[in-house]
């Protein structure tokens, strides 16, 4: 069997939350040994070891019990730290220095050590110190305001009369997608620090800046803006900047079940007329040509619905994309669980946790052939790992360990 | 930065996965984007360098390729793809986005290159993946965000799903295969051989999305749309005097009644009952009711500032000006200056000088941060930069022209004399 891509690298983890934890997992899942630092007094919420959401974002991972707030604990770290070469943390800028962790003091006692920060705004700049989550990142980068259909909505209870002041409402994402967005990059750019370190012999602090993470994601718009000033605004489900029609989302049979369409070719175009069956109006003038289509928008949408709603969104996507056209459900999570293209491609696996018993989690989808992710389980339980680390890593004596837990150090 | 000085990566992507190469970019690996002679087709895609339909002013090419070398060669033709061995002979990764069938036919399949360098890493992007039942079925942004979850859950309940804003799916696709190229990377140095690292844009989109599997595999949850708030109570978005502001209300809602309450505007939200989170819940529009009377007396400015004061999560829902002017990104430098030359020389140049001439308060904009600068018969544009801060200053150069580094690689790198080239371009290869 091959060894794993990232086996022999160590890393210390303070992360908490969404963003964080999703960067160790992934670490995590290619074979690089995470130990999570953790308390009794803060294991709780999102942080409590015995709930579907540590679990998910937690698996594979080693947990060790560690009293911040101890005056000794900053001791132990450091020795930790001696033996790691990755520490990651996503508090808010002055949480690591007030524990006399900051980068610098790290690197006195392992010179090539590989700090990453990630916080909402990054370490510095006036609002180093903002609180945020997935959501205020979104708002603050113009995703949410941007995210949204380019008319004024009917407004959806008597609180919001956005509708009256003559705005668009804004809708943006029903998640905390910059977490992940931000995780991501924390990845990316540890393993860049680490090629780095392998070939130059220096470590790094790298400061990742959640805001400017999710901005990345809008970095056409932000040039069309400094460069032509055009301002970017709702685009609903329209095609944007690629030249598509006919293009959107489309309602199908059932409940709130649609389907996505999107044409680009004249090719496409008769070979979706072919799938109708050439109805009477995909032979009229105004439907013509591409241009004439892109003209007639709201007119070939209406009659394409009059099509789809006697479909399921299944049978849509099936029927188009056999002819060559792209076409997909929208899939709610449900969808998703039996997407068979998903499971044929083992996106969800299972997980046995002592506490929560089996439970489905989505695997990464970084799919190498040669050495693949190997998941090594559920989530750590807390401080399961205490002895591994301490006594197995740090070479603690049982006595030392006692003292330690019992001046509510390892606690 | 040049903390990836020294990996050679050949770039065949569309716009599916053309930010990929980028990322590696921006750490100084040296990118190679082959596209066919003439130029890529995603250079007709907008929006354009001041409104107008041209392959060497596209934004997104720009913006995609910016620090990549470039070359034109024609993979379809036996010649194109003799010299395209010897480029993979040379190179550590290489990035593409072909239907699968199409690359296997054109000898570009894992299989084929690696009987040609078994160090090389091959990262390939497509709508559902190498495998499995859809794996030849054709994708884009839209189709990625349906079938990876994200649409059904954006938008309001009374609205049809919603695409997010942007090519979320592009994005996220690119960052898992920059990753799994950096982890192939790594692994390389201990086996010496390289791998097939196969990326779904479907799969990319459901593996972000947060919570929503979570909650599906623990309580049975099907996360649906629901717009301006959270059904759970946990947050909304409400109108101000000069926009909206994204407040979250369920752990600070003590906090909250004591704001409202200093401007006498609590009213019955003192009282005890309001306190139990389910019961806020259950009665819900009424505490939007409230909120909404207290956030449109005030300006987004006002009311998130003061919650930033108080330690909560709270963000005025920007546009995207506000964002791109807001301090804390030019505090961090997060905008870099690139310059395009070419736009001052030759046809350009008319342009640039009626535009120097004509609208003067550029400069001006350019002194107080707005991101352009025209001076010297030189264009500089503020480019967004990178969301990290790591060793080595961060520099970008613009996207290349159409074929800008054939002779550098050709004859450079490869060695082809000045008369090859000529007949290569004669016959069409490049």
């Amino acid at each position: 069997m091959n060894k794993e891509a990232l086996q022999g690298i160590r890393i210390l983890d303070f992360t908490w939350l969404l963003a964080g934890p999703y960067a160790t997992r992934t670490l995590a899942d290619f074979g690089a040994e995470v130990i999570k630092v953790q308390s009794e007094k803060t294991a709780s919420g999102a942080e409590d070891n015995t709930t579907g959401y540590f679990n998910t974002w937690n698996r594979g991972k080693l947990s060790i019990t560690l009293n911040m707030s101890h005056p000794q604990a900053r001791n132990i770290v450091l020795k930790l730290v001696k033996i790691s070469d990755v520490v990651i943390e996503n508090f808010t800028p002055r949480v690591m220095p007030n524990w006399g962790l900051s980068y610098n003091k790290l690197a006195e006692v392992k010179p090539d050590i590989i700090m990453l920060s990630m916080s909402a705004m990054g370490q510095t700049g006036p609002w180093r110190d903002f609180a945020a989550l997935g959501h205020t990142i979104q708002a603050f980068s113009g995703i949410t305001y941007l995210t949204s259909f380019p008319y004024k909505i009917a407004p959806p209870s008597p609180g919001n009369d956005g509708g009256q002041t003559g705005q668009i409402l804004p809708l943006g994402l029903g998640y905390a997608y910059a977490d992940p967005v931000a995780g991501l990059f924390a990845v990316f750019t540890v393993l860049a620090a680490l090629e780095y370190r392998d070939k130059m012999g220096q470590g790094q602090h790298i400061d990742i800046s959640e805001y400017e993470a999710f901005c990345s994601s809008l970095g056409v718009a932000i040039l069309d803006y400094t460069v032509n000033d055009n301002i970017a605004s709702p685009q609903g489900n329209n095609p944007g900047r690629s030249q598509a029609a006919p293009y959107g989302c489309y309602r199908c049979q059932g409940d709130d079940r649609w389907c996505v369409i999107a044409l680009s070719t004249e090719e496409e175009w008769q070979a979706f007329c072919q799938v109708l069956r050439y109805p009477a109006w995909s032979k009229e003038e105004r439907f013509s040509n591409f241009s004439a289509r892109k003209r007639h928008v709201p007119e070939l949408d209406k009659l394409i619905e009059e099509w789809t709603i006697k479909h399921t969104p299944e049978e849509v996507m099936g029927l188009l994309q056999e002819a060559g056209i792209s076409a997909g459900v929208v899939e709610n999570v449900k969808d998703l669980a039996n997407d068979p293209q998903l499971i044929a491609r083992k996106f969800f696996l299972q997980i046995e946790h002592p506490v929560l018993g089996k439970s489905v989690s989505d695997n990464t989808p970084i799919k190498l052939s040669r050495t693949p992710a190997r998941i090594r389980g559920a989530a750590p339980l807390l401080g399961q790992d205490n002895d591994y680390v301490y006594r197995g890593l740090l070479g603690m004596s049982e006595e030392e360990v006692s003292r330690y837990i019992a001046e509510g150090v390892i606690y | 930065m040049n903390l990836l000085e020294g990996l050679q990566i050949l770039d065949l992507t569309d716009e599916k996965a053309v930010f990929c190469s980028k990322l590696l970019a921006d750490l100084g690996a040296e990118v190679i984007k082959i596209e066919r002679p003439g130029g890529d087709s995603s250079r007709w895609l907008g929006p354009f360098w001041k409104n107008s339909p041209h392959p060497e002013r596209s934004l997104s090419f720009w913006y995609n390729n910016s620090s990549k070398l470039g070359i034109t060669l024609n993979l379809e033709v036996k010649e194109g793809q003799e010299i395209f061995r010897q480029l993979v002979n040379k190179t550590d990764v290489i990035i593409e986005t072909f239907p699968p069938e199409y690359a296997k036919k054109l000898k570009l399949d894992y299989q084929s290159l690696v009987e040609i360098n078994q160090r090389l890493i091959l990262a390939s992007i497509t709508g559902f993946g190498q495998t499995g039942p859809y794996r030849q079925y054709k994708s884009c942004d839209i189709v990625a965000s349906a079938t990876g979850g994200q649409m059904y859950i954006c938008g309001a309940p009374d609205t049809p799903p919603l695409k997010p804003y942007g090519e979320q799916s592009y994005f996220v696709a690119s960052l898992f295969a920059a990753i799994g190229i950096l982890v192939a990377l790594r692994e390389r140095h201990q086996s010496g051989k390289g791998q097939h690292i196969d990326i779904s844009l479907q799969e990319a989109v459901a593996a972000t999305l947060g919570h929503v599997f979570t909650r599906y595999f623990y309580d049975g949850a099907v996360s649906q749309r629901q717009g301006y708030y959270d059904r759970d109570g946990s947050f909304c978005l409400l109108p101000c005097q000069d926009g909206y502001i994204f407040l979250t209300i369920d752990r600070e809602w003590d906090i909250l009644v004591n704001l409202l309450d200093n401007e006498g505007m609590a009213e019955d939200l003192k009282d005890n009952r309001w306190q139990d989170s389910q019961y806020r819940r259950q009665h819900f529009d009424h505490v939007v009711e409230m909120l909404t009377r207290w956030t449109k007396r005030h300006t987004r400015a006002q009311l998130f500032l003061l919650g930033q004061l108080m330690r909560l999560p709270w963000a005025p829902v920007n546009s995207l000006p506000e964002m791109v002017n807001s301090i804390q990104l030019s505090e961090r430098n997060y905008f870099v200056p690139v310059e395009h030359p070419e736009l001052a020389s030759s046809e350009g140049q008319l342009d640039v000088v009626a535009q120097f001439i004509g609208q003067l308060c550029l400069i001006n904009q350019a002194t107080n941060g707005e991101g352009r600068e025209v001076g010297d018969k030189l264009l500089r544009y503020h480019y967004p930069g990178v969301p990290y801060v790591m060793t080595g200053k961060y520099m970008m150069r613009r996207a290349p022209l159409i074929g800008e580094h054939n002779t550098q690689i050709y004859q450079g790198r490869l060695g082809l004399s000045s008369e090859d080239l000529k007949r290569l371009k004669a016959n069409k290869v490049i």
